[in-house]
């Protein structure tokens, strides 16, 4: 059961990541394929804090009154979830937002120019 | 004081519950928007007035502090949850989403 | 770290990840995506990631959504049927979808147990931040100090990406006044002018607060989860909150192009600024510990607190200064004459 268990959480990232994949290459409509995009960020992130997680842990915010003056309440460094993972995406979501409307503007580009959002027309309309 | 936090968070649940059966269940747009305005306003305030009441069991600065945040969510919940619903019910009126009409049957013709 | 709720939410994220691509309409689609950010947003609360939470739940479920909106309005909005002739590429994205997933599988047989404390991640460079930041640096947030100062070359680049992101945006869409090669079709039918006085009453009365709510994100990053992006975002927000609630011109005359542009350069030279106030005051570029010659009655330990304060500030400006020039130039096809 606990192999289960911990098994699951991978499982399912690796399915998200594949949702996400899918959408990228088969659907037709290109802000689909942004959707899928982002879904597949999002479950790459949950993947990478999932690698920060502990057991009985808390958030990574030193409470008050430890580790303060000559007496080192010595810090566990157990008891505090891992914070770099959490830095690395934290920069990686806030990269995802700008990628995100950079390339909406440029499916806006596309619509102005064909006249339409699927991929199918917009590949007759260029032979 | 216990006893309080359970009965707030249970009716909260309750609420929650109920809203999510009338969502379901009720048959058009108008009753839709209702029930999910209304209980997800009264839900939220029920839990969140009893999350913030266990912060009060011990009281010093620091706990004082974290309820009064939470009651300041209440306040901003209170105040941006029904002008959503009233956006979003005057935006399907505008479109012109027609309330739902019991059908007549033949007999009561 | 409670499994059961691990578990739980996870299904839910996964069926929202179907239905977000399943949708045949843009605005659900947009909609459902934002329920997706929340769950995710549940997950990593629950996980004890509180800052890439509080990150995602600002950006991914507010801007996000918005800005798919945005595109959906200025589009078309119904994703036409499938035809005959594309099962050639979905047959191939199915089949690539699979053989990656069977292959990252595989590999997933030999990654470290589920949340392990002696997992490989957790042992070598983050046992010196977990237990030296306070020493260091008078920063409880361990994720605020090792994004701002362990690290802090990393954040400076990702907002110099950001302010990229507007810059091709605003290089991609906006029009000012010439002649198009071609008509721009008309956007989806919304009552062009309409106004409500509760909603523009409510939300006129919620933006200070909004703000000032967002300026205590920024300041409070040090003791609590927040810090420099997502009291941007916040900031940003509340503008295109007073966009959608009234119209453009309300916000363009409170905050015009120039001085958006230019507080987007501004946040960026701040924090490039430190760096190199740092460099002239005879230490290493962004080691804050030199500022306390200058700063008054500062001990080395505290100038790299103020130092992490100031470049914070610089990312909060330069962030919602894109965010509002991102969603004004998405929802009015670069014109910026009436949007959403």
């Amino acid at each position: 059961m606990e192999y289960l268990v911990a098994e699951y959480n991978y499982w399912i990232y690796v399915l998200l990541m594949m949702i996400g994949l899918y959408a990228m290459l088969a659907k037709n409509n290109l802000v689909k394929k942004v959707i899928g995009m982002s879904i597949f960020q999002t479950a790459i992130i949950v993947f990478y804090v999932s690698i920060g997680a502990k057991e009985h842990a808390t958030i990574p915010i030193i409470a008050h009154g430890q580790g303060h003056g000559a007496v080192e309440a010595a810090i566990d460094v157990a008891h505090y979830a891992n914070p770099l993972p959490h830095v690395l995406m934290l920069t990686a979501i806030v990269v995802s937002v700008g990628t995100l409307g950079v390339a909406l503007a440029i499916c806006l580009g596309i619509h102005r120019r064909y006249n339409t959002l699927e991929e199918d027309e917009i590949q007759e309309q260029l032979q | 004081m216990n006893i309080v936090i359970i009965c707030l968070v249970v009716s909260g649940l309750f609420f929650f519950f109920a809203t999510t059966v009338g969502l379901l269940r009720f048959p058009d747009f108008y009753s839709r928007m209702h029930a999910a305005g209304k209980g997800d306003t009264l839900s939220s305030l029920l839990m969140l007035g009893g999350l913030a009441l266990y912060e009060f069991h011990e009281i010093n600065i620091a706990t004082i502090l974290v309820g009064a945040k939470i009651l300041l969510i209440v306040v901003f919940i209170f105040m941006a949850s029904p002008t959503a619903t009233h956006a979003i019910t005057d935006a399907g009126f505008e479109s012109g989403v027609k309330p739902w009409q019991k059908e007549k049957t033949e007999e009561q013709g | 770290m409670i499994w059961q709720i691990d578990l739980s939410i996870l299904s839910l994220v996964v069926l929202c990840a179907f239905a977000t691509i399943m949708v045949k309409d843009l605005l659900s689609a947009a909609i459902i995506f934002g329920a997706y950010s929340f769950l995710m947003c549940l997950l990593w609360t629950e996980m004890g990631a509180v800052d890439v939470a509080f990150t995602e739940a600002s950006v991914g479920a507010g801007v996000s959504t918005i800005l798919f909106i945005a595109a959906a309005y200025q589009t078309t909005r119904i994703v036409k049927a499938r035809r005959r002739g594309r099962l050639a590429s979905k047959i191939i994205g199915l089949g690539a979808a699979v053989i990656m997933g069977l292959v990252l599988l595989a590999a997933e047989a030999n990654f470290p147990g589920f949340a392990d404390p002696n997992s490989p991640a957790s042992l070598h460079v983050s046992p010196y931040y977990i237990t030296q930041t306070l020493a260091d640096t008078a920063v409880p947030n361990m994720v605020t100090s090792v994004l701002a100062d362990y690290r802090g070359f990393d954040t400076m680049f990702e907002t110099a990406v950001i302010f990229t992101a507007g810059l091709a945006v605003i290089a991609i869409l906006r029009r000012v006044k010439r002649s198009d090669l071609c008509e721009l079709p008309e956007p989806y039918t919304i009552s062009a002018g309409y106004e409500d006085t509760i909603i523009r009453f409510v939300s006129r009365q919620l933006v200070p607060f909004m703000q000032l709510f967002a300026l205590y994100v920024v300041a409070h990053g040090h003791h609590s989860p927040g810090g420099g992006f997502q009291g941007g975002v916040i900031l940003g927000a509340s503008f295109i909150l007073l966009a959608i609630t009234y119209d453009m011109q309300f916000v363009q005359q409170r905050m015009s192009e120039k001085w958006n542009i230019l507080l987007g350069n501004i946040g960026v030279l701040i924090y490039a600024g430190i760096g190199f106030l740092c460099l002239l005051l005879g230490a290493n570029f962004l080691d804050y510990s030199i500022l306390s010659k200058i700063l008054p009655a500062t001990d080395k330990i505290m100038a790299r607190s103020h130092g992490m304060l100031g470049i914070e500030i610089g990312v909060a400006i330069a962030v919602m200064a894109i965010v509002i020039t991102i969603y004004l130039n998405l929802s009015s096809h670069g014109k910026l004459d009436k949007g959403l």
